[in-house]
């Protein structure tokens, strides 16, 4: 497969991915992998900020190597990959010999692991900055501008996916919490009208022996309503006297 | 440029385009806040050039109520599919996909024998009803509706799945800031949520010692049996005009209602 082939292939794969069954780490692995094998990179890795705003971490490396390559630069707090994140702009095969005052600690090592130059793409939309993407050449090794430009696409096509399912996860989790506080609503009008009929209250004389018993009894009004209609509380216990008669 | 903050959620649009941009312009104040709920249904239905707009919540297979409407038909319209249980806003919610009848008397809708005539009958000559979704989370279904019959455009139905987009995101972010369980006050405030309906199918379910489901459908098809709007019959069960006994329903005094 030609290098183009390759990237459009990577591409419609990436796309696949922006479906339901969605699993962060399968993209992003597949991402860094594609990245070694359609540009002259030795190996590739791919730090996220997930959720948005979280720490750092090392999502997928396309080696061991890398992996703990990526694992020290976090924890020795400078790198390309945090450069790349903090700023959000893109690197361009910068020589890790020459930039040992950049990254004084992170360099040796990188360069120790036989890695000549680094460049980094940023992950990140309209301001949002959620990780970056590293690729690490051996010695001889660069990246054409092509290349530069189709890790950028990659990287925004991976960042719009993560953004677009963390706002599907979130809004789930929203519309749980508007469906229960909806029903809950529900139960507790339902309880009303069942005690108002059972002990011949009003309505609101009904709520009010609802809410004082969830009170004195430190329980939900909404899960002491649920237990009424059940028929788990008795109306004489809720009203205090006995349920008048038929 | 800053890592952003520790997060919270947000569902707002991850892209947002120019049609996007526009209607959400329309979705804001003069001072840049949110419109408020109650406002939203009348944005609805003047960014989409519909007469009216109604935004139904549901629940399961239950629709809830609504949040909100711009006018009295919409109101209405809400109310029928609340009480019989069928109409667009149920279908699109179900189906996840806007439901769109330029014309309500056409033979050829065919569906929803009951709703169809109501709603004529109460103004709606056309309703076009699209999911209050977000990603996969489905909330209910917008419905616009128009006073004589016609389609939508090209560009208002684009529009109108923008702005469905845009109210069900609002609604989310209303209700996060909302403690846990209880519904925010902003979305109960303008909304009729149908209580007067679940008071009833409470005393019902006593005075016929059955579920208050059971009790819902008694009332239904009294209503229905009756030519009566159901909120009609529940206030009548709530303000103890009406009783059900086991052997038929009765008035205050005993006797069969008029």
């Amino acid at each position: 497969m030609s290098p183009q082939e390759l990237l459009t292939r990577t591409f419609v794969d990436l796309a696949d991915n922006l479906v339901d069954d969605f699993d962060v780490v399968d993209l992003l692995t597949l991402l860094t992998d594609r990245c070694v094998e359609a540009f002259d990179v030795t190996d590739a890795g791919l730090v996220l900020a997930a959720p948005v705003g979280a720490e750092l971490q090392v999502m997928a490396s396309s080696s061991r190597t890398m992996r703990d390559l990526e694992i020290y630069e976090l924890q020795s707090h400078e790198g390309p990959c945090l450069d790349c994140y903090r700023t959000g702009e893109p690197l361009e095969n910068v020589v890790l010999a020459n930039a040992l005052d950049r990254w004084p600690r992170f360099g040796p090592v990188a360069i120790a692991a036989g890695f000549e130059s680094v460049s980094a793409q940023p992950m990140r939309l309209r301001g949002t900055s959620i990780g970056a993407l590293n690729l690490f050449c051996a010695p001889g090794a660069s990246l054409s501008q092509d290349d530069l430009a189709g890790a950028r696409g990659f990287a925004d096509v991976a960042t719009i996916a993560i953004l677009q399912h963390q706002a599907s996860v979130d809004a789930q989790v929203l519309n749980n919490q508007l469906q229960q506080a909806l029903t809950s609503r529900v139960v507790i009008e339902q309880a009303k009208g069942m005690l108002a009929e059972r002990a011949d209250l009003s309505i609101d004389e009904a709520f009010g022996v609802l809410r004082r018993y969830a009170r004195a009894h430190n329980i939900k009004l909404h899960e002491l309503a649920r237990s009424f209609l059940d028929g788990k509380v008795a109306t004489s216990t809720l009203s205090g006297r006995p349920t008048p008669g038929p | 440029m800053v890592p952003p903050a520790p997060r919270c959620p947000s569902v707002g649009p991850v892209m947002a385009d120019e049609r996007t941009e526009r209607v959400v312009a329309l979705l804001r104040t003069p001072d840049g806040q949110d419109v408020d709920v109650a406002r939203l249904a009348e944005v609805c239905a003047e960014v989409t050039g519909a007469s009216g707009a109604g935004l139904m919540v549901m629940s399961g297979d239950m629709s809830l109520g609504a949040i909100a409407t711009s006018d009295h038909v919409s109101a209405v319209i809400e109310d029928l599919q609340f009480a019989l249980g069928e109409g667009p806003c149920i279908d699109s919610y179900h189906e996840g996909r806007p439901i769109l009848v330029p014309d309500l008397s056409d033979p050829a809708v065919g569906r929803w024998i009951s709703f169809a005539p109501a709603a004529i009958e109460a103004g709606a000559a056309a309703i076009f009803a699209f999911p209050l979704q977000v990603g996969n989370a489905r909330l209910g279904a917008l419905n616009l509706y128009a006073d004589r019959p016609r389609s939508l455009t090209v560009e208002q139905h684009a529009d109108a799945i923008v702005v469905a987009g845009l109210a069900a995101q609002m609604l989310l972010m209303v209700q996060a800031k909302a403690p846990p369980g209880v519904l925010a006050h902003e979305l109960s405030d303008g909304a009729n949520l149908q209580y007067v309906v679940h008071q009833a199918s409470g005393m019902v379910a006593a005075q016929l010692e059955v579920s208050v489901t059971q009790a819902l459908i008694r009332l239904r098809g009294h209503a229905f049996g009756e030519g009566r709007p159901l909120k009609d019959v529940a206030r009548d069960v709530v303000e103890r005009r009406l009783r059900f006994t086991r052997s038929g329903e009765t008035d205050a005094a005993g006797g069969a209602p008029p």
